[in-house]
């Protein structure tokens, strides 16, 4: 595969033309220090990052967009398929399949890998039509990150800050408002050579560079390695632990809303209104930590307790799902959680929690 | 990614057409539908069923195995979707998706002596293997249905019931909690009270349970104190569930997918779940 190698503007402009010509979506600002991962317009405000962010004065780069970019694959209310009855009572239905080519642009490590281990979800036994008719016809293009988004990070401690996976075209910062761009599949190939940027001779050099700049250590990290939070997660049923974060929880369930491995969602079906013999069944978004997620017919609720639901939150990225995937954590230290929830509950701390919990334990 | 093949209406309900709906008690409404082509299901497995505007539900498959395009289904009427489904008549629509579930593996019941024990609506599912396994007395053993429901009205499948206890090694228990003064023929009590005095076959015996949540602890102690070991006795669970492909994650009990791995489990895999039999 090949490498290229152009100013930052120059790829600027590259995708607002992409954008011209299709769907693109890209980290745009969203009020102070807020991203919103939006469709490419004509004034968009799009923005690399400085290979010198992250001084001294300045630690942290800027913030993941609020919303994954991979949620783009699964949007919130997506119809799931049309309905029509004609006189006789009898229906015709046709499934929605979104077959759009698209192209998700500035997409991190930590949502990057996200996206890949929803790939695995989706595919997973009876796959996912839906999700997969969208993945299968959207470039990523992925971005490094150098810096420390901002101080929720912890991609580093989930092994997500050197992903690659998943991505057709890899971009990494270089000095004098440079990028890297390397070609890592055929699709991000013929984008590439289709853009006539200058080749790259020096990519050994060149990834050296940013490597060295590379922040070291890297966001936040376990006081463990990986494994051994993995291992103090799946194995801590009954804990003080999950009392005690849970205790200020509004069960609000925006940790579940911006998390980029949090999938699970409900079905709705509405009639048109102007024609009650037509409508549609589409899905959104749902959360464990809502009170009605685990409840059935009769009024039942398997998971009555906050602290019942925050376990299985925690448990679901850092024990169940690595467990049925082996793809390691499903958590990937995008410090989304953290920094959204109102009262500061953060999946970080709470593992840090359970690790010393289980070592302090004879 | 590489890329996957998939059912483009893995979440979109082929329509089938009512050919029988009969209210089999205040609450509980039998259809018999006449599918698109043959479901292939196995004893155990659910389909999502629906009404297009109305909504989609997870409803067990009510009928053995068969060969022809028909599937029995028995509804309670429970909510928004249910009710609507009660108002449906013969020649209406249901739409169907499935059969989902890993089911009940025949051949695992074959030669043995089978304890089904119903709870209320539990019966609706367990007659999908009660069906095969007392239709065919040369391949399976004793059959024993301890069946259980609040009052002599709200009994379900009671002639089909009779219809069984005529059959040859076939032993039928029906109780009430209460007869409310209606005429009853059966026993009055708990499903956990035949089987202390049950005559048993320990090691050839296998017990497939459905019913209430409440029901499970009770019922299995009472089976443990028989003896029975907990790989010997299959459960079905249920739980909320949305896709039936699991996706949607309600249906989740720790590690386990219940509308994959389940909604059938063999005890014994069940025992390392902490919130299986909350
Ligand atoms: C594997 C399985 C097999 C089942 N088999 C049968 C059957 O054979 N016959 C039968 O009558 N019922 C069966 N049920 C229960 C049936 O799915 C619910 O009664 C139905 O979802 C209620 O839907 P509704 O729209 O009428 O009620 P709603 O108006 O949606 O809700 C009524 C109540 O049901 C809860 N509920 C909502 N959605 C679900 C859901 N998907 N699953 C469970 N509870 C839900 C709600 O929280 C509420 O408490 C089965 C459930 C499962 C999981
Ligand atoms: S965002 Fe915070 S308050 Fe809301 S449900 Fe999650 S942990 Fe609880
Ligand atoms: S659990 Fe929190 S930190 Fe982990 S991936 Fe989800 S939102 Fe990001």
């Amino acid at each position: 595969m090949r490498e290229f190698l152009a100013t930052r503007t120059a790829v600027l402009d590259w995708l607002r033309t992409l954008g011209q010509q299709g769907d693109v979506f890209f980290p745009q600002p969203m009020g102070e220090n807020s991203f919103n991962f939006d469709k490419v317009r004509k004034n968009s405000l799009l923005a690399f990052e400085d290979f010198d962010a992250g001084s001294k004065d300045k630690p942290f780069r800027a913030s993941t967009c609020v919303q994954p970019p991979g949620k783009r694959l699964s949007p919130n209310n997506e119809q799931i398929f049309r309905f029509s009855k004609n006189g006789n009572g009898e229906y015709q239905l046709t499934p929605t399949l979104d077959e759009r080519e698209r192209i998700l642009a500035g997409v991190r490590p930590c949502d990057l890998k996200a996206i890949h281990l929803m790939d695995r979800v989706n595919s997973d036994g009876i796959p996912d039509a839906h999700y997969l008719s969208r993945r299968q016809n959207t470039a990523i293009i992925a971005h490094d990150c150098l810096q420390p988004c901002d101080e929720h990070c912890f991609c580093d401690a989930t092994d997500s800050l050197h992903w690659r996976q998943g991505a057709d075209v890899f971009l990494t910062p270089q000095p004098e408002a440079q990028l890297l761009m390397e070609a890592l599949t055929e699709c991000g190939e013929q984008l590439l050579s289709a853009a006539g940027f200058p080749p790259c001779d020096d990519i050994e050099k060149r990834r050296a560079l940013a490597e060295e700049k590379r922040a070291k250590p890297f966001g936040r990290h376990f006081d463990a390695p990986l494994q051994q939070v993995i291992d103090a997660v799946s194995n801590s049923w009954e804990s003080p632990v999950w009392d005690k974060h849970v205790e200020r929880c509004f069960a609000c369930g925006t940790c579940n809303l911006v998390c980029p491995t949090c999938y699970c969602f409900d079905l709705q079906d509405d009639f048109n209104i102007g024609d009650p013999d037509s409508g549609q069944r589409t899905r959104s978004w749902d959360g464990c930590m809502l009170e009605e997620f685990a409840v059935v017919a009769g009024g039942h609720n398997f998971r009555p307790q906050l602290a019942a639901r925050q376990r299985h939150r925690i448990k679901r990225k850092l024990a169940y799902l690595p467990a049925r995937f082996g793809d390691g954590s499903f958590c990937v230290g995008c410090g989304r959680c953290g920094h959204q929830c109102t009262v500061d509950i953060d999946i970080f701390d709470i593992a840090n929690d359970l690790l010393a919990a289980t070592e302090a334990k004879p | 990614m590489k890329p996957v093949d998939f059912d483009a209406n893995v979440l979109t309900p082929h329509m089938a057409r009512i050919l029988e709906a009969r209210d089999m008690t205040a609450q509980e409404r039998f259809f018999r539908l006449q599918l698109p082509r043959p479901l292939n299901h196995r004893p155990g497995q659910f389909v999502m069923a629906s009404i297009p505007g109305i909504g989609e539900a997870p409803i067990s498959i009510s009928c053995g195995p068969r060969d022809d395009d028909q599937l029995e289904l028995l509804v309670r009427n429970t909510g928004s979707l249910t009710r609507t489904m009660h108002q449906l008549q013969a020649g209406d629509a249901m739409g169907i998706r499935g059969p989902f579930g890993s089911g009940f593996e025949l051949t695992e019941f074959e030669g043995h002596d089978v304890i089904f024990v119903a709870g209320g609506l539990g019966l609706a599912p367990l007659r999908s293997l009660i069906e095969p396994v007392v239709g065919d007395p040369q391949r399976f053993g004793r059959a024993t249905l301890i069946s259980g429901c609040r009052t002599p009205a709200d009994e379900l499948y009671r002639e089909q019931m009779q219809a069984w206890a005529k059959l040859p090694n076939t032993r039928i228990i029906r109780l009430v909690n209460d007869t409310a003064h209606l005429p009853w023929n059966g026993e009055v009590g708990l499903v956990t009270a035949p089987i202390a005095k049950l005559e048993m076959d320990v090691p050839n015996t296998l017990a497939v349970l459905c019913g209430p949540p409440v029901m499970y602890k009770f019922v299995i102690m009472a089976l443990a104190a028989r003896g029975l070991p907990s790989a010997q006795i299959f459960i079905d669970l249920e739980r909320r569930m949305r896709c039936g492909i699991g996706k949607c994650g309600h249906c989740q009990i720790n590690h386990v997918t219940c509308c994959q791995e389940g909604p059938v489990f063999r005890f014994s895999d069940l025992e390392s779940l902490p919130e299986a039999l909350t």
